[in-house]
């Protein structure tokens, strides 16, 4: 099942809903690596609240999409990784190095809120 | 939980299979029960002097007296003893065998005999019965042994059970135990919006750390904390495994988006984690827990008012 990408403001949202296959992955990778330039954003949230298994490949992939969609502009942050998520990855050794994490969509939007700000004044 | 469950329910640990295996294991055959029968009369006649062997050895010993004191526990103690002797001799070994004799060490586990006592104990109880045995051949050295040996037989065979009741017991003890600790274990306290504090007091052993792990979690989410200070004043010593476990908590934390800052290191294990040479460039450290809340409260900025915050997400 693919994700939906919803847009609020400059902001992308991607919701996933249920457990992703390889493909689809990949696919939101390269959809939100468009979607990014496309439509000017200077953020994406990615929410895995609903995910209560996250293996290798989808931490490398979401990695991959961070960094990617940092060169095109926009900062990502991945909310609502689940307690047992979270200790299984990081047992795993999967630690999401050089990623934002956020507890929920609102935290997330407000941690998007200060890259950006601060962005600025640096800029 | 899981454990606890299986431990508390002993009998489906003595099916039919595990009592056909145990006869197995004590090598008690057909020409064995034989025996016993034959002797079964000379050891019932003196019953009360073989169950007497039993305790009068338990008093000589300062150890069995919280046992010998409760008239209670003794009254059934004894009746189950003597039940006991009989049943041997009975050559019927089956499930209410097993129940009776796991019955009389959990009683004798509650009242903290120690199990080499008991095993004195036991044996001699054994050596009286035992004399009557070899009374009864006074003539025949290889007949008395051959009578003896098969009740020996018994006699170890229900001691591998009696064992195995006392250290179920101890083992549920220490499920028990286990969980008073979990529920003593660590609180997450809420001091303000979005900051947690985690006040760690004792041992750590790889148990607790992994309980204070899922506990803390758990408490970001359900308190919707931003900064999480542990404060580990109250430990007096870290091992490498529990510093690794820290780590990957903190690691843990990070992924659900809190900030852990550690206080309290003492001296002595701040040294000991460097000797060990555990990796603590990802554990944001402060000296004590007063810095710790003064970091928080910079990284927390000053708390929002509902209004603010709306329009801040909104704008």
């Amino acid at each position: 099942m693919p994700v939906p990408v919803l847009k609020q403001g400059d902001v992308l949202i991607a919701s996933i809903q249920s457990a992703l296959t390889d493909r689809d992955l990949l696919q939101l990778k390269d959809e939100l690596a468009e979607k990014v330039g496309q439509f000017r954003s200077s953020g994406v949230i990615i929410d895995v609240t609903a995910l209560d298994v996250m293996d290798s490949f989808a931490t490398r992939t979401l990695r991959g999409l961070a960094a990617a969609t940092k060169l095109r502009g926009a900062e990502t942050v991945i909310v609502g990784i689940q307690p047992d998520v979270a200790m299984a990855l990081v047992e795993l050794g999967l630690t999401l190095e050089g990623v934002e994490t956020a507890l929920d969509l609102e935290e997330g939007l407000e941690t998007l809120r200060a890259a950006v700000d601060a962005h600025r004044h640096g800029g | 939980m899981l454990e606890a469950q299986s431990n508390t329910d002993h009998s489906a640990k003595f099916d039919a299979t595990d009592l056909d295996r145990r006869l197995s294991f004590g090598n008690i055959g057909p020409e064995d029960r034989a025996c016993i029968d034959e002797i079964k009369d000379d050891v019932l006649e003196r019953l009360d002097e073989h169950v007497e062997a039993f305790f009068s050895h338990l008093a000589r010993h300062e150890e069995a007296q919280g046992l010998l004191r409760r008239s209670d526990v003794m009254e059934d103690a004894r009746k189950l003893e003597r039940e006991h002797i009989i049943a041997m001799v009975s050559g019927r070994y089956g499930h209410s065998y097993f129940e009776q004799r796991f019955r009389l060490g959990e009683i004798y586990n509650r009242a903290q005999v120690d199990i080499a006592l008991f095993m004195g104990a036991f044996h001699n109880q054994m050596g009286s019965i035992g004399w009557r045995i070899m009374a009864r051949y006074p003539k025949d050295s290889d007949k008395a042994f051959r009578h003896l040996f098969a009740f020996k037989k018994v006699a170890f065979f229900d001691l591998g059970i009696l064992v195995d009741a006392m250290m179920t017991a101890r083992e549920q003890t220490i499920v028990r135990q286990q969980e008073a600790i979990r529920e003593l274990s660590t609180p997450a306290l809420q001091v303000r919006d979005r900051l947690l504090i985690l006040p760690i007091i004792g041992l750590l052993d790889s148990f607790r750390a992994k309980q204070l792990t899922d506990g803390l979690l758990q408490a970001i989410r359900s308190h919707r904390a931003k900064v999480v200070v542990m404060d580990l004043t109250g430990v007096a010593t870290v091992d490498s495994k529990v510093a690794n476990h820290l780590i990957q908590t903190v690691a843990a934390a990070r992924l659900m988006g809190a900030i852990v800052i550690v206080t309290g290191l003492s001296a002595e294990v701040a040294q000991s984690l460097v000797t060990l040479g555990v990796d603590l460039r990802g554990l944001n450290t402060i000296g004590d827990l007063q810095g710790g809340i003064e970091e928080a409260e910079r990284l927390l900025g000053p708390p929002p008012s509902r209004g603010e915050r709306h329009l801040s997400v909104v704008g």
